[in-house]
Parts: structure tokens; C-alpha cells; sequence
């Protein structure tokens, strides 16, 4: 077979192109790279700065602390799953059969060989300092108080995209159909919080084995803010690898 | 009394393709009819949503059609932004096609929301700067816009402001595709999109799907209309043929990164869901929606055919969009099914939580899909002249 002899053959150039042709390419591969280099500067949140909100905590939505900045320390070894708390959280917040606010989880936690420890573990909303629910929500439905820290709701700005229950790492949110928009734990903001003066909240204050203690991160009288600061207690927050930084603290002691 | 009338003379091809249409647009409307009513009764009563899984089918729809909007636009911006002059007799056709998908993608996504009333409010009143919810609704709407605008100033022969209006809308639809990825993204906290090569996937992918459109639905213009394609018409949809089979290359490489995660969790970020999405319960989708129907088998039919033919390329264009449809599906569901608490030795949660779409979450995709069909049918019908020219 006979190939073809590179060596013999004349080197064309570019010179020989028509600069039509030439000036035609380079405005082809300009446009095409300037144009999305522009996208990637012009798209207000970046990919990197949308994974910031959630690792590295680079797009916080408010300042803190708060006054008061409410928080709540979870002594998980005193629950006995009585569920009093839960009952306290339906009738005082009007939620639904079908949704909750608070939950007991169940754990089984393995701590030798062949051997578990039973544990109730009480969830609700972390009224995280890096809200993700806060972040994605377009109409600002769902927002950190200002003053307290607490994230609320504003049910007629909910739309019902449910963006917000699909970003909350703790399953802390549900659509309540019968008011047509998301209802979440607001530490009973406006209905035991505001009886109280801003000092217990319904599940707290049913809790017969001083599970929930809730308080102020701000004020050393605080039982919460004493556990918290109390040397040799270890605490512990839910999924710390989403970088939300909960204000819902888990004591095992 | 005469019931009927004997007659050489029909059907014509306009009354063929006018019965095609209110067919199409009966079902369309059959489909849509069960969104009103998921409307009015509330979602919880008629999607298979749950609270561990909030998104359901319907976000796929609207992916897929925002996505493939996007890539009918960058396909079209080559001839009409670019000045690519192959890719100019495609021009009104795919501004044309850009548009409805947009629209069906918008229409989806309203149809998903529980109160979408107060979209139009709020959106407006409460802006959240932050959210890509936010920016990414509000540049498809504004995208939606010129888009009309661009369609309207060709059919005036404006090309100079089809132009201006062209590069706007180019502009904005790529930036909406980065928000649309970032918004995926963000959702990290359940292990959704989050890897690196997302947002380059979803360009890739958007262009790919836009060309598969062309290619499909050029071929079913021409067949309509009778007409033999002209040259130049044949010249670009072979142009688009070898974009096409460039960017199946591409999602290749990236379908490889996905398999590499499913079996090797090193290479991914999500490896639980990587692994549900290859090896699990969605292997079927993945292996024959993703690999087969979106990559595999249009490679395969351009390679044994040239990519010569334009039946051939049409059919390669229906696979593709099949399987993208699939993948779609794949990306939002998966990544929800992963428990929130599953490293907490949870008693009785289950190691993948569970979706399967009602009766209306289906019509109310198969309505929207049959609103883009009878659309473009529309378009065939009215604006057949400015396709030619």
C-alpha cells in the first residue's frame, strides 16, 4: 500500500486561508467563550458558592447571636418515648393527624460486640444559623427572625414549591393542607412561647423527664445556656456535616 | 337524507394535520384537567409526594423541557447569534421550538406548586435574592419573553432585532441552566446534585437534547408537508447530526463517571444514591434509559449509517430524548430516597424511603407532553412559510 509522503508535500499555511474565513473563526470562538464565561460570572450563585452554604458556611443569611437567641439542649438518655411532648406540640400548634412537628425516633446503637443500647432520640427543628430551608425559599415564606433566631414562617408567601422541606437535612417541615403552606416547630413563637414571656415552649414544658430543656444562648441564668457551658458535658449536633449550625444541642449524660 | 358525502378530495394534508392536532390537544387537555384538580382538592390527596419525598415526577418534566429549551436556543444562536450560515435554514423552526418547551417546562413547574396564585405576588413583592428558585423563575420568564419577541421579529423579517433579541435570551438561558444546576445543588443536605461535573452535564446535556429535537422534529415537519428537504436544509441537519454525535461522546464519558460512582464509592459524593441508581432499584431505568436509549443506541444507529440519513437521525433523536426524559426522572428522585437519618441506627427506617407517581401526577405529565406535541403541530400548521424561507 502506498502511503502518503508527508515530507514531500508543501506546507499550505494559514496564509493561503481567506480572511473572511479567519476573522469569521476567531469571532466564532470569541463569542462562543465570552459568552459563557459571562453565564458562569453573571449566575449570581455559583455552584461553588451554593455548595458554600451548606460546607463552609460562606452565604450565612443573618447575623447572630440573637437577643434573646433561643435554643434548645435535647438530653437524650432521660427520654422514656412517653410522647407527651408530641401531644403538647398537636394541641397547643394545631398540627394535623397526618404531619407532626416534633418526632421521637428510636435508635439502636451498637456499643460492644453483639450489644445495643436503646435511645430515644426527639427531633424538631434546629433553627439552624445556616437555615438551607431559608436559602431556597423564593419568596422569603420561610425566614430567620431577626431578633430571636427562629426560623418562621409567613404562610401567605408560601407558594407551595416544597423546595424548603426537600433542603432541611432533619425532615423538620410538611405541607399542612388545610392551610394551604408549610408548617414547621417555631418554638411555639406565637402560642406557648408568647404565654410564657419567652420561657418554655409546649413540649418542653410537658416533658416529665426534663428532656427539652429550653433557653437562652445569651443568658448565663439559662438552664440550657448552663448545660451547654458546663465543663465536661459533651454535646452533640444532628448531621454536622451539612454545616447548618443547629441551635438544637443532644447531651447523652 | 344524507349522513355523508362521498368524496375523493379528503382528507387533505392540512385536515390531516388539523385532526392530529385537536387530538393531540384533547389529550392534552384530558392530562392538564387532573392538574386543576390536584389544584383544587390539594396535592396530598392526589400525588404520590410524601414528606421524606417532596418532589415527585413533575420536576422531571419541567427539567427536561427547561433543559431542552436551552439547548434548542444555543443551537439555534449558532446560526442566528454565531453567524454559522449552515445552521441558519434551522433558525425559525428551533425559535419556534425553544419557545414551547419553555412554555410546557413552565407550565409543569405551575402545576407542581401547591398555591402557584402567589407566584405572580410574591415574586414580585418578596423577592429572596439568595434563592435560585427565585433568579431561575424570573430569567425563564424573561427568557420566554424575547424569545416571543425574537419569533415575532422573524416572522416581520427584523433580522437585525431577531438578533439583538436572540443574544439576550442566549445569555439568559445559560445563565438559567447554571441556576438551575445551583438550585439541585444547594439540596446537598439530601445528597442531590452536588457533583463537580454537574453543571458542565447539564450544558451538555441541554445542547444534546436540543439537537435530538431538531433532528426529530425537522424530520417530521418535512414528512407533513410532503416537501423533499432542500439542500441547504439537508446540510444543516447533517451539521446538527455531527454536533449531535460529538455531544453523545461527551455524555458518554460523563455516563462513565456515573457508572464508576455506582460501583466504586471514591468517585462520587453520593455514594448511596449512586449505588440505588446503578445497581439498586433504578438500575433498569439507568441501564436502559440512560445508557441504552440516551447514548448507546443513537450512537450506534449514526455510526452504522453515516449519520447520512435524515430518518435515521430522526429516530436516533426520539431515543435520545427518551432516555434524557428517564435520566431527568433518575436525578430528582434518586437522591431524595436517601433517609435523613440513616447514620443514626435508626429502629425501623427503612434504607431507601420510596415514590412511586400517582394517576395524576402521570396525566398531568402526559398532558404537558402532548401540549408540546400539539403545539408544534400548531406551529406547523401556521407557520410553515416562515420555516421555508
Amino acid at each position: 500500500m502506498k502511503g502518503i509522503n508527508l515530507e514531500k508535500l508543501n506546507d499550505e499555511g494559514v496564509e493561503s486561508l481567506p480572511s473572511k474565513e479567519r476573522r469569521q473563526f476567531l469571532q466564532f470562538g470569541l463569542s462562543i467563550s465570552g459568552v459563557f464565561l459571562g453565564g458562569s460570572l453573571l449566575s449570581l450563585t455559583s455552584a461553588h458558592e451554593a455548595q458554600g452554604a451548606l460546607n463552609s458556611g460562606k452565604v450565612p443569611v443573618a447575623e447572630f447571636p440573637y437577643s434573646p437567641h433561643y435554643t434548645m439542649v435535647i438530653r437524650q438518655s432521660h427520654c422514656i418515648d412517653c410522647e407527651r411532648c408530641l401531644e403538647a406540640c398537636r394541641n397547643t400548634n394545631n398540627v394535623p393527624a397526618h404531619g407532626y412537628r416534633t418526632n421521637i425516633l428510636e435508635r439502636s446503637i451498637p456499643i460492644a460486640q453483639g450489644q445495643r443500647e436503646r435511645a430515644f432520640m426527639p427531633i424538631l427543628c434546629n433553627h439552624c444559623n445556616h437555615p438551607p430551608c431559608v436559602r431556597v425559599c423564593p419568596t422569603q415564606a420561610t425566614y430567620k427572625d431577626k431578633t430571636n433566631g427562629i426560623v418562621q414562617m409567613n404562610p401567605d408567601k408560601c407558594i407551595g414549591c416544597k423546595t424548603c422541606m426537600a433542603a432541611c437535612p432533619y425532615n423538620a417541615r410538611y405541607f399542612k393542607e388545610e392551610a394551604r403552606t408549610i408548617d414547621k416547630c417555631n418554638f411555639c413563637y406565637d402560642t406557648k412561647l408568647k404565654e410564657s414571656g419567652g420561657k418554655i415552649t409546649a413540649c418542653a414544658a410537658a416533658c416529665p423527664a426534663g428532656v427539652r430543656i429550653f433557653g437562652d444562648l445569651t443568658d448565663p441564668e439559662s438552664e440550657a445556656y448552663k448545660l451547654i457551658h458546663a465543663p465536661g458535658n459533651v454535646l452533640w449536633v444532628l448531621r454536622p456535616e451539612t454545616d447548618t449550625l443547629p441551635n438544637v444541642f443532644y447531651l447523652d449524660t | 337524507m344524507t349522513f355523508y358525502q362521498k368524496t375523493n378530495t379528503l382528507p387533505s394534508t392540512s385536515m390531516n394535520r388539523l385532526l392530529i392536532f385537536m387530538a393531540l390537544a384533547l389529550i392534552s387537555g384530558i392530562g392538564l384537567s387532573f392538574g386543576l384538580h390536584s389544584m383544587l382538592v390539594g396535592h396530598d390527596h392526589t400525588f404520590g409526594t410524601t414528606r421524606e419525598v417532596p418532589w415527585g415526577i413533575l420536576i422531571s418534566p419541567y427539567v427536561f423541557f427547561a433543559c431542552l429549551s436551552t439547548g434548542l436556543c444555543i443551537v439555534s444562536s449558532l446560526g442566528q447569534v454565531f453567524g454559522i450560515s449552515t445552521f441558519r435554514p434551522l433558525v425559525p423552526r428551533t425559535v419556534f421550538l425553544a419557545l414551547i418547551t419553555m412554555a410546557t417546562g413552565l407550565m409543569c413547574i405551575t402545576l407542581e406548586l401547591e398555591n402557584p396564585w402567589r407566584v405572580g405576588f410574591y415574586a414580585l413583592l418578596s423577592p429572596h435574592q439568595s434563592s435560585n428558585i427565585w433568579w431561575k423563575t424570573t430569567i425563564y420568564s424573561l427568557y420566554l419573553i424575547f424569545m416571543v419577541l425574537n419569533f415575532m421579529s422573524l416572522t416581520l423579517k427584523k433580522e437585525q432585532r431577531a438578533k439583538v433579541f436572540a443574544t439576550i435570551a442566549f445569555v439568559a438561558v445559560t445563565m438559567g441552566n447554571l441556576n438551575m444546576n445551583s438550585d439541585m445543588e444547594l439540596l446537598g443536605a439530601r445528597g442531590f446534585w452536588s457533583e463537580n461535573y454537574m453543571p458542565l452535564y447539564f450544558l451538555s446535556l441541554s445542547t444534546l437534547t436540543g439537537c435530538a429535537a431538531i433532528l426529530l422534529f425537522s424530520w417530521i415537519g418535512k414528512t407533513f408537508s410532503g416537501q423533499r428537504p432542500e439542500t441547504k436544509d439537508e446540510m444543516a441537519l447533517k451539521a446538527t447530526g455531527k454536533l449531535f454525535m460529538v455531544l453523545l461522546l461527551g455524555i458518554l464519558y460523563f455516563t462513565g463517571v456515573k457508572i464508576m460512582g455506582g460501583f466504586f464509592p471514591q468517585f462520587t459524593k453520593n455514594p448511596e444514591a449512586m449505588f440505588l441508581l446503578v445497581q439498586g432499584d433504578f438500575a433498569l431505568n439507568f441501564w436502559i434509559g440512560e445508557v441504552g436509549l440516551a447514548v448507546l443506541l443513537p450512537l450506534t444507529l449514526i455510526f452504522v449509517t453515516g449519520g447520512e440519513k435524515s430518518n435515521i437521525l430522526a429516530l436516533a433523536g426520539i431515543s435520545c430524548l427518551t432516555g434524557v426524559f428517564v435520566l431527568f426522572y433518575d436525578l430528582v428522585i434518586v437522591g431524595q430516597l436517601i433517609p435523613h437519618y440513616q447514620q443514626y441506627n435508626i429502629v425501623d427506617l427503612p434504607k431507601y424511603y420510596s415514590y412511586s407517581p400517582s394517576l395524576h401526577e402521570i396525566m398531568i405529565t402526559t398532558g404537558a407532553i402532548f401540549f408540546f406535541l400539539a403545539a408544534f403541530i400548531l406551529g406547523e400548521m401556521l407557520f410553515k412559510k416562515i420555516y421555508d424561507s
